[in-house]
């Protein structure tokens, strides 16, 4: 059986179908057996997902700011 | 959120609906031209781009996210910068991976199993997961105190969800470098969720 830390390490290229057909085998049964790595696993992808959303809005100013500058610059049509 | 209907209104030079763009993308753009540039310069390229963003969005032909298209654009427009300034690499620690060591090794046990299992996460979204007042601020720590190549790769990847073949090709570093530095970045985030999520503070 694949250690957890080594299903940890390859996470990545098992979501993206990355690994060798046996290996991705292996790694499957490691998740029917270990329900921390199948945790590990669910929440990495959770985490992935949420990534794009880590940044806050821009504030009024900021949006203010970059329309102006767009409002200043010579057309290029 | 721009839909398919407000696309086409969008290439049309609406300004209104530019704006949102801005309001949406904006933080995320800074984040990544910080690493490339630096602080004090990230924000005057994302300025020009933003510039030229509005000029070419009638070319955008939505095959790739928004976000995807816009962070192509910061990341020429930092590299131009890079290039007006002389300066070859873009940061000193470029294909380093050995300034941090693996932040989830202390979780398992010698023979590699778990020894500290990650908490069960409770989160009412996808979106939700990163948002909230008390994270943003860990967060924001977390992700200055990371070493810039770990945090460029992070926000290219998963922040502006650019393929991985082309985010090396950017950085001119090896896959496997890069595969390092992205699995260091992310532990730093995992492990900040993780703590989050079981104790309520960071
Ligand atoms: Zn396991």
């Amino acid at each position: 059986m694949l250690k957890c830390r080594e299903v940890v390490n390859e996470a990545d290229q098992f979501l993206s179908y990355d690994l060798s057909r046996s290996r991705q085998w292996r790694f499957k049964f490691h998740l029917l057996m270990c329900k921390h790595c199948a945790r590990y696993i669910r929440q990495f992808q959770a985490l992935k997902n949420a990534t794009p959303f880590m940044h806050p809005k821009a504030s009024d100013k900021e949006v203010t700011r970059v329309m102006d500058s767009i409002d200043d610059q010579a057309p290029s049509l | 959120m721009i839909n398919s209907d407000s696309l086409a209104l969008l290439k049309t030079g609406d300004k209104t609906l530019f704006s949102i763009l801005v309001r949406d993308h904006h933080r995320a753009l800074i984040a990544l031209a910080t690493p490339i540039v630096g602080t004090s310069e990230a924000e005057e390229v994302v300025q020009i781009a933003w510039g030229k963003a509005y000029n070419a969005i009638a070319a955008f032909e939505g095959k790739s996210q928004i976000r995807t298209w816009l962070s192509r654009i910061v990341i020429n427009e930092a590299k131009m910068q890079l290039r007006a300034r002389k300066k070859e690499t873009l940061f000193s620690d470029l294909g380093s991976t050995d300034s941090d060591s693996d932040l989830l090794e202390d979780r398992f046990s010698q023979n590699g199993h778990w020894e500290t299992p990650p908490a069960n996460w409770h989160y009412d979204s996808p979106e939700a997961l990163l948002m909230g007042d008390d994270l943003a601020k860990c967060l924001e720590r977390i992700l200055t105190a990371m070493p810039s190549n770990q945090r460029a790769i992070l926000e290219m990847r998963d922040s502006s969800e650019l393929p991985f073949k082309e985010i090396c090709n950017n950085l001119s570093i090896s896959a496997s470098n890069a595969r390092v530095l992205l699995h260091r970045a992310r532990a730093h985030l995992f492990k900040l969720v993780d703590h989050y999520q079981e104790t309520g503070e960071c």
